[in-house]
């Protein structure tokens, strides 16, 4: 008998990287090997569901960010580049360890992959969007919407025009990508503060997601803990609660599952291991050596010494692994059900790069997991927020607490010793912003363009990770200089409008670079 | 299990103490030289005043490490590359204008930057005269839960004096679930405090559960701490973790993850070989070659270049081209053995 539900959340997001002005840039590499490792392989895994006619229920993020790299002509133009020289490395690899079954039928597996991939990104007219929208118009997925730039909304409180331009901005784009509005959010690092829900209202928004501090220390108290949404007091807003347990059977440093020594080690990659010359065509132009995407062992225990990769006990262990996840689910379901009365709802949220870049089993284990769900046992529902409301529409109205899913669980990962110098540019810019968009109020012609470039401007330095590369400590050059080049061309754009001394050359040029969000009108930022 | 809830309460007593320990340590800081350095110390020093819910934070260090490690494989590269091009340009270090802010950094600490234009200073150094230069930087820290703040009416306050080159503070409020408003503003030596700037007000969430619970949706405390052990993931829901698992899927790998991010593990000092081999040659461009009977192809002048890893043993290479017409044949057969010692 039905007990309970399960709604599993992808949320898919990069920060928007595009660099026309070069002919290589490292950080693009950043979209290549996720739509490869993961988007892909995800994608595949929906194919083969739906060509079986398995029925399944799956919640996603696309950040905007995130479709407008994978919608973008020059950096698809790029990712072809870089897969097809992927086909010639592996290629070469056959050739080169024809003498080592073990690592030959590895090579053959990763060019089978990045055919594969190849193959995908052609079919689908280099548009991987277009895959996620089949998806959702069969029903199976939900997409859901992000901030625009993946802006961490409760470090911009301060000033809530920024927080509405990001939410209205991530609308208008999902709704010009997929044809409708979207229904729920991702908050951007899952970051709730009191009060945003009313923004999310206004842009016709009806769920989003919190970690589970979120709804436990909201008020009142919420009578089902996480296993139940909660409508946010004032507006409505339905409000689900990431439940830990199943959270950590994933990626618990003690229980998680992709550590286990069956699984692809991804700190040895050829790129590092390989002889120099060599590798050098596939490694960065100045010679530096960083990670192919072809890596040919396994995790083989906590020493140096690494076995080679065993395809066959991996997808065996990713069976046992999503078997075990389905069990526990199951127990937990019925458990719940005994304690609440009613039938509880587990959500389980990942970072999408976990399936596949991270954790190579990932999409695998997904796979085998929905099809266990769909066939093996009728205790626990894969549904999605929309569907579980539709079925519960009766729920308790309470104000969640502040929250992120980041570290500590509140804003330290944003705001701490390495990054709290930005919002002092970041808060002046968006006051600036609100003060254009409120002096300006019909521009036209350039002052509309440089205007609308403005908010694409601050947009993208509110990106919440630059601050979140800040706070990790390691390769911050790159995080820094985009805040900065994004909030010095903000300010020079604020002075021209301001000055009625608009570069047009110059406008012209940071249109062309930082072309996202085409059709953004700046009275978003209001 | 036990869940301390109402720590909150508690704690309240302990926010007079609370600032002196700070006022302690900000004395310290006026040997630092820059401010990042004085925030340091304010943030490290953490009289943490009631023991909080430890729950929250284990579980926090574990899992929010999914969203570092991601980030950190997802963001990974070798060396950051310097965009060239754009020349190393910089922001301003103010914009010329009075400005607050103040913004919630969890349950406990509180941040706030602060900008005051030169002719603000001076108008209040032509006020108070000679006062001004005798007048102590201080930040006073207003506890405004539940009033309409109007800057006479706080529940109680406390300050922090800041060096004159300090532009923002990490401010331990030690009691969470408050509002809050900070302002910058002059101390003088008999005891005015005059206000310079007036921070936005904001409001910490809690570090447990609320103690407000809902009449339509009551629930016995018992079965909320049960419900709350389990939203951490602590509850015995499932057997994960239990006595099953290791029964049913034994994977030795679950215990390899002593830290999701596995760097590569410490080695003090290593050598690695390998060895490839180079089978290189050259015949008629439009000759048939095969090597090891599998069919290579010929690059335009001829000219062929196969690289092998090489394993421990015997190799035998025979290479056979065959003209265009079939007419001719050759054979070459090298032998390699490789031996590791």
């Amino acid at each position: 008998m039905h007990k309970g539900y399960l709604c599993l959340v992808l949320h898919g997001h990069l920060p928007y990287v595009r660099h026309p002005e070069h002919e290589d840039f490292l950080e693009e590499d950043w979209l290549y090997e996720a739509i490869t490792e993961t988007y892909v392989p995800l994608i595949r895994v929906f194919e083969r569901l739906v060509n079986d006619g398995v029925d399944f229920r799956l919640t996603m993020t696309l950040s905007p960010t995130l479709i407008s790299m994978l919608s973008d002509g020059l950096l698809q133009e790029r990712y072809l580049k870089h897969i097809n020289r992927l086909i010639e490395l592996a290629n070469k690899e056959k050739e080169r360890t024809r003498w080592q079954p073990q690592f030959e039928a590895l090579s053959a597996m990763y060019l089978d992959e990045f055919l594969s991939a190849r193959d995908t990104f052609l079919r689908y007219g280099r548009n991987l969007t277009g895959a996620f929208k089949k998806f959702q118009d069969l029903g199976k997925l939900e997409i859901i919407t992000c901030g625009a730039t993946h802006g961490y909304l409760p470090l911009m409180d301060v000033c809530k025009e920024s927080v509405s331009a990001q939410i209205k901005v991530a609308v208008s784009h999902y709704q010009s990508v997929f044809g409708r509005k979207p229904r729920g959010i991702w908050l951007p690092e899952c970051g709730y503060y009191p009060g945003h829900d009313k923004i999310l209202k206004e842009a016709g928004l009806s769920y989003f997601f919190t970690d589970s501090h979120g709804t436990l220390h909201g008020k009142p108290r919420p009578k089902y803990g996480v296993f139940a949404p909660v409508y946010c007091k004032g507006t409505g807003v339905a409000c689900f609660s990431r439940d830990l347990e199943s959270s950590k059977q994933v990626w618990s440093s003690i229980e998680g599952y992709p550590g286990d020594y069956n699984y692809r080690e991804f700190y040895r990659d050829i790129g590092f291991d390989l002889e120099y010359d060599y590798i050098k065509p596939y490694i960065h132009p100045d010679g530096i050596r960083i990670n192919t995407g072809i890596k040919y062992y396994r995790i083989t225990g906590t020493g140096n010494h690494k076995e080679p990769y065993v395809s066959r006990w991996a997808r065996e262990k990713a069976a046992d692994h999503a078997g075990n996840f389905m069990f526990n689910r199951q127990r937990q379901a019925e458990y719940l059900y005994e304690l609440l009365g009613k039938k509880p709802i587990i959500v389980s949220p990942y970072d999408a790069e976990l399936f596949g870049h991270w954790w190579y089993e990932g999409p695998m284990w997904l796979e085998f997991l929905i099809r266990k769900i769909a066939f093996d046992q009728d205790e626990i529902k894969l549904t999605t927020a929309p569907q579980y409301l539709s079925e519960n529409p009766r729920n308790q109205v309470i104000t969640p607490s502040m929250s992120s899913w980041g570290w500590k669980g509140y804003s330290e990962m944003w705001l701490q010793g390495s990054n709290d110098w930005i919002y002092r540019h970041l808060h002046n810019a968006s006051d600036r912003m609100t003060e254009l968009a409120k002096a300006y109020p019909g521009a036209e012609g350039l002052t509309r363009r440089a205007l609308n470039q403005a908010l694409r401007e601050l947009l993208l330095a509110q990106s919440s990770d630059w601050a979140f590369i800040l706070g990790t400590g390691t390769h911050t050059e790159y995080a820094i200089r985009r805040t900065k080049d994004h909030l010095l061309n903000f300010n020079r754009l604020y002075e021209g409008v301001k000055g009625n001394s608009i570069d047009q050359n110059w406008l012209s040029g940071i249109e062309y670079k930082d072309n996202i969000f085409p059709d953004i009108d700046y009275k978003a930022h209001q | 299990m036990d869940f301390p809830f109402f720590i909150a309460k508690k704690a309240e007593g302990n926010m007079a103490k609370i600032a002196r320990v700070k006022a302690k340590a900000d004395s310290k800081m006026k040997l630092r030289k820059s401010t990042p350095k004085a925030k340091e110390v304010s943030r490290f020093k953490k009289p943490r005043p009631a023991k909080v819910t430890p729950v929250p934070k284990e579980k926090k260090d574990d899992l929010s490490k999914q969203e570092v490690t991601i980030g950190a494989v997802k963001f990974s590269h070798a060396k950051s590359m310097l965009m060239q091009d754009s020349f190393q340009r910089e922001l301003p270090s103010g914009y010329g204008r009075d400005t607050m802010v103040l913004a919630v950094r969890d349950p406990w600490w509180l941040y706030t930057y602060w900008e005051v234009k030169d002719s603000t200073w001076n108008k209040f150094k032509a006020e108070l005269r000679g006062e001004f230069s005798k007048a102590k930087r201080v930040l006073r820290v207003y506890d405004v839960s539940n009033v309409a703040f109007n800057g006479f009416n706080a529940n109680k306050f406390f300050d922090i004096e800041v060096r004159e080159d300090a532009l923002s503070w990490y401010i331990d409020i030690a009691v969470p679930g408050r509002s809050w408003c900070v302002d910058l503003g002059l101390l003088l030596p008999d005891g005015r405090f005059i206000t310079i700037l007036r921070s936005n007000i904001v409001e910490t969430p809690f570090d447990g559960p609320s103690w407000i619970t809902d009449e339509e949706w009551m629930i016995p405390d018992e079965m909320f701490m049960r419900l709350y052990g389990m939203g951490f993931g602590l509850g015995k829901t499932s057997p994960a973790g239990g006595v099953w698992r290791k029964g049913a899927v034994s994977s030795p790998g679950i215990a390899s993850m002593a830290s999701p991010v596995r760097k590569q593990p410490s080695r003090s000092f290593w050598l690695e070989v390998n060895c490839e081999l180079i089978v290189y040659g050259a015949t008629e461009p439009d000759a048939k070659v095969t090597v090891q009977d599998k069919p290579i192809s010929l690059r335009r002048d001829g000219t062929f270049t196969l690289r092998f890893a090489l394993p421990d043993g015997t190799q035998v290479i025979p290479v056979k081209a065959v003209s265009k017409d079939g007419m001719d044949k050759r054979k070459i057969t090298p032998i390699v053995i490789r031996e590791t010692k």
